[in-house]
């Protein structure tokens, strides 16, 4: 189980964990494969997103890269959140096995419904 | 909490080994004193093991442990003991029912089990079980991995695996591993004489930590039959989370399990033996199994139920599956 210390570091203390109560953008995706969902909160004011939450279930690497995610994106502007790729949220959480980076999409994705633009990447 | 993987190493079987690493060398098919030295350790491996499972010595065919031994060619094998839950199968019904067949002229009808888990956690007869062949592993009973054994029923003829050399009777080629065969012959002496004592003790401590978690945290269910079980094994499935989180947040805090969860195993599937007991994805992919062993202390489980009531609420409180069951319990509480 090749976790890195960063990773298992966001599993033990969870960064943005929860809901916000006055998100006006919220969305929920499920990994069709292997059933992780991931769920994002965000408050955006001005183009710019304020604050994050994350709730998520599945594999570690799933709960990681939720965690990472708010972090990488609070303060952003919306067209900067939409630049934020899977290779970023790998690195942030110190590297991903080959075979579970689609937890990083699941991230990037999420982000994408919430901001509202459907993104698909070939 | 994951002696089902495997268990340490007992003192007393490395200072048994350790003459047969250094000044007994001996290859056991050598005629002068070396090796006649090492033939007589190796002999006297095999009557230890066979008396834990009471066989005959020639029974025995020592080998490198529970994966070799079960790879034979035979008709029927159940495993004695699950490694997952611990259930224990009706292997002496089985068995029963292989030697009626076998009666009334199937005459190479053979019952194969795996004993792997069972052995040293609760008596292993093969009279009483009636099966042909059973494998042993020896790192499961408190010897170095690497070294296991066959029991082969002096009725069937085994068609060997390893071919060239003639030791074990032809069954299985290569020169003896002498040092772990001591081990392994060391371990079965001490499981045979503190047998009873270890599976009260482990059924105590079990006992001890299933009352906790019942008391500390909501939303478990523990898997496999409550009677008919190892007494070592605890799997507990944790609703609204996933099992490697946990096995995570619980190896930082240096607590070691094992998980039915997909993640660990590299497949999408969660494990299919508690998905076999009806219990669906998310109990499957929530499953845990703490297994104790004979040298687990009060202590180690107080500890463990110290740490695993927060590493679960770590990880609910971030679950969307949880977050839902608890608006869901609010609304049907109004
Ligand atoms: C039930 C069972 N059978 C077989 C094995 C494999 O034995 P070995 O590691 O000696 O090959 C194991 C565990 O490793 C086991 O739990």
């Amino acid at each position: 189980m090749p976790y890195s210390n960063i990773l298992k570091d966001h599993l033990a203390r969870p960064r943005n964990a929860g809901e916000l109560a006055d998100a006006n953008r919220v969305a929920e995706q499920t990994n069709p494969a292997c059933g992780d969902r991931l769920k994002l909160s965000l408050r955006v004011r001005g183009g710019r997103i304020e604050a994050a939450r994350f709730l998520a279930y599945g594999c570690p690497p799933t709960l990681a890269c939720g965690s990472v995610l708010t972090e990488l994106i609070e303060g952003l502007t919306v067209d900067e959140a939409l630049r934020v790729s899977r290779a970023e949220i790998i690195a942030a959480v110190g590297g991903l096995p080959a075979r579970k980076t689609h937890a990083a999409a699941l991230a990037v994705e999420t982000l994408h419904q919430a901001i509202g633009q459907i993104h698909r990447q070939v | 909490m994951d002696n089902s993987a495997t268990t340490p190493v007992d003192r007393r079987v490395v200072e048994a080994m350790m003459p047969y690493l250094t000044e007994k060398f001996g290859n056991p098919s050598s005629v002068h004193f070396y090796g006649q030295e090492a033939r007589a350790a190796v002999d006297r491996a095999r009557r230890e093991v066979a008396a834990l499972i009471n066989a005959r010595p020639n029974e025995i065919v020592l080998l490198s442990g529970g994966t070799e031994a079960n790879n034979d060619t035979v008709l029927i094998t159940v495993m004695l003991a699950n490694n997952e839950i611990g259930t224990v199968q009706p292997i002496a019904e089985i068995g029963t029912l292989v030697r009626e067949l076998r009666a009334g002229g199937r005459k190479y009808l053979w019952l194969h089990t795996d004993g792997v888990q069972a052995l040293g956690r609760m008596p292993v007869n093969v009279e009483t079980l009636g099966c042909d062949l059973l494998s042993m592993s020896a790192h499961k009973l408190h010897a170095p991995q690497g070294v296991g054994a066959l029991y082969v029923r002096r009725s069937v003829r085994l068609a060997p695996q390893n071919i060239g050399g003639h030791q074990e009777r032809e069954r299985r080629g290569g020169t003896e591993a002498v040092s772990m065969i001591v081990a392994f012959g060391t371990a079965a002496a001490l499981a045979r004489e503190e047998l009873d004592a270890r599976i009260a003790h482990m059924r105590a401590l079990r006992a001890r930590f299933e009352a906790g978690v019942t008391e500390r945290i909501s939303d478990v269910i523990f898997n496999g039959d409550t009677e008919r079980r190892l007494p070592h094994i605890s799997n507990v499935s944790f609703r609204f989370i996933e099992g490697e989180g946990l096995l995570i947040n619980l190896d930082m805090q240096g607590v070691a399990v094992s998980t039915g969860s997909a993640c660990s195993s590299g497949s999408l599937e969660p494990s299919p033996v508690i998905r076999a007991l009806g219990r669906g994805d998310e109990l499957a992919r929530g499953s845990i199994r703490f297994s104790i062993g004979k040298d687990t202390t009060d202590e180690d489980i107080d500890y463990v139920l110290e740490v695993l009531p927060r590493a679960v609420e770590n990880l609910r409180r971030l679950s969307p599956l949880y977050q839902q069951a608890i608006a869901e319990r609010a609304c049907t509480a109004v």
